[in-house]
């Protein structure tokens, strides 16, 4: 097992040697300045010895049919997290699942005063990869279950998908003796938005940790041309774009909620509830063949502005009543116009008894100013209907739960909302793992720290 | 920054409840009109509620 970044050498010179692919003869230009174990010819793909000063091939490969063009082209110099590298190596691996073959691409990059790291791409999501520098300890043994974790630096990682890894196609330098056809085991553990890395091939593990990075970052980086292309699906160690910890937003919610049920219970009490007219009339059919409009005695409505509540109270019997309503005020002029119908139905069917309707009805008209006001009533019936008494019941100031019906929704809202947008993305990501939704357990620990 | 907003969208959620009932708000539909004449007072007939005319359900299940 080995561990750590490649030794450095002292102050290097400046040397890019310039040799010759000793199968084409095409010129082969050496970055790495004594770095690189190998080298590939990016004519003819021979891979050669760079330690051998007549470059030995090591290993030809035939790379016509699938040549690939690397987004970052050889050579490109950027800088990177505050370090200047440059393109020296670059890699098209791929894994197998379930007779599926995806690819994705790794960048090798060299300081000479920082060493090596690397980025990979996979359909636009990108990595900034290095060596570790301790070694980790994997949790429960060197499982690949769903609980098995890592540890590095203090932080935990959940172990995220185990796969052998092939690499079909090797062009540049690299600090190993890299083989087309070469398989390593890989193991992701993450901890968005990194990823510990454990790769074996041949007994000798590595390890190592890479940072989500969006394509732009690199573009700016190597300062490339165009844009970057879109990053597609879910990334195993993407940053969430809920960035909260969404336990906490419950916690809110849950104490919104009880300052809720607080103020329902205090404006309960502190509503005046103060009846002003409880009458009760006859509706009868000779009645209604003349014009059955009348109005009320004339009741004070005192205090703030606040609302009156009108009840209708009616005996029907599968029939119905409805009750043109104005509220007006005496003084103003100013009327609530309103219409209520009260109707009771029931019987008896295949599916066994039934009803609809009720016996009752209440309306709150809202925001009444203080006044002198009566109610205009033109009661209307069932024409089958003989007569009917009902029972009118105006009260001042009545407390109205929508209102907090409506609170608790608007408080549960957003709450719901971002949790789905962290469990949608989680379920995406995961479902590339070992470990598919349906073993999914919890997904608001995955989701970063508030920031 | 979403939980500062949480709180500050919660404190004004429970603040409109609160304006809203202290206010009167209902969630019935009323409609409101003004210079009703005084003489409906004696003769109810003269006024036309918006709602007469309503059509209405006749019958159970």
């Amino acid at each position: 097992m080995s561990i750590g970044t490649p030794p450095l050498p002292g102050p290097p010179k400046p040397q890019a040697k310039a040799l010759n692919c000793p199968k084409c003869g095409a010129a082969i230009t050496l970055r790495s300045f004594g770095q690189a174990e190998t080298v590939v010819c990016g004519s003819c793909h021979s891979i050669l010895d760079a330690k051998d000063p007549n470059l030995a091939i090591l290993q030809q490969f035939e790379a016509a049919t699938h040549a690939v063009t690397p987004l970052i082209p050889l050579g490109t110099r950027g800088k990177l997290r505050g370090a200047d590298y440059e393109v020296i190596g670059f890699q098209r691996r791929d894994i197998k699942v379930e007779e599926i073959t995806y690819y994705w691409h790794e960048y090798l990059l060299f300081n000479p005063y920082k060493g090596f790291r690397y980025l990979s791409e996979y359909n636009g999501h990108w990595n900034d990869i290095s060596i570790c520098k301790q070694l980790p300890t994997v949790e429960r043994g060197f499982s690949s279950g769903p609980g098995s974790a890592a540890n590095y630096l203090g932080e935990s990682y959940k172990h995220f998908q185990t796969a052998e890894a092939n690499s079909d196609f090797v062009l540049g330098e690299f600090p190993w003796q890299v083989r087309v056809g070469e398989k390593a085991v890989v193991t992701d553990y993450v901890h968005p938005p990194r990823v510990l890395s454990s790769e074996t091939l041949d007994k000798e593990v590595t390890w190592s940790i890479g940072e989500y990075m969006y394509g732009r970052e690199v573009w700016d980086a190597f300062k490339l041309p165009d844009s970057p292309p879109e990053a597609t699906g879910v990334y195993e160690n993407q940053p969430s774009p809920v960035r909260i910890n969404l336990t906490s937003v419950w916690v809110a919610f849950a104490a919104f909620a009880v300052f809720l049920l607080a103020l329902m219970a205090a404006f309960d009490i502190l509503a005046k509830k103060e009846p002003v007219l409880h009458e009760t009339y006859q509706l009868n059919r000779a009645d209604a063949r003349g014009e059955s409009s009348f109005v009320t005695d004339v009741f004070e409505l005192t205090g703030r502005t606040s609302n009156v509540e009108v009840k209708t109270y009616a005996p029907v019997s599968n029939h119905w009543i409805y009750l043109n309503y104005a509220l007006i005020n005496q003084d103003t002029g100013q009327a609530w116009d309103f219409g209520r119908e009260v109707s009771y139905y029931y019987g008896y069917d295949s599916d066994g008894s039934w009803s609809e309707g009720k016996q009752n009805d209440t309306v709150v008209v809202p925001s009444v100013p203080a006044g002198h006001y009566y109610l205009r009533i033109e009661p209307e019936a069932d024409p089958l209907l003989p007569g009917v008494p009902y029972t009118v019941d105006v009260t001042r100031d009545a407390p109205v739960f929508g209102i907090y019906g409506i609170a608790f929704l608007a408080l549960l809202l957003p709450v719901v909302l971002v949790s789905w947008r962290a469990y949608t993305f989680e379920r995406a990501r995961w479902s590339e793992s070992d470990h598919p939704p349906a073993q999914l357990s919890s997904f608001t620990s995955s989701s970063e720290d508030d920031s | 920054m979403f939980r500062r907003f949480y709180l500050f969208y919660g404190f004004l959620v429970l603040g409109t409840a609160a304006f809203g009932q202290y206010r009167g708000w209902s969630l019935d539909t009323i409609n409101q009109l003004k210079n009703v004449p005084k003489s409906v007072r004696d003769n109810p007939g003269s006024y036309r509620s918006v709602y007469s005319g309503y059509h209405h359900y006749t019958g159970g299940k």
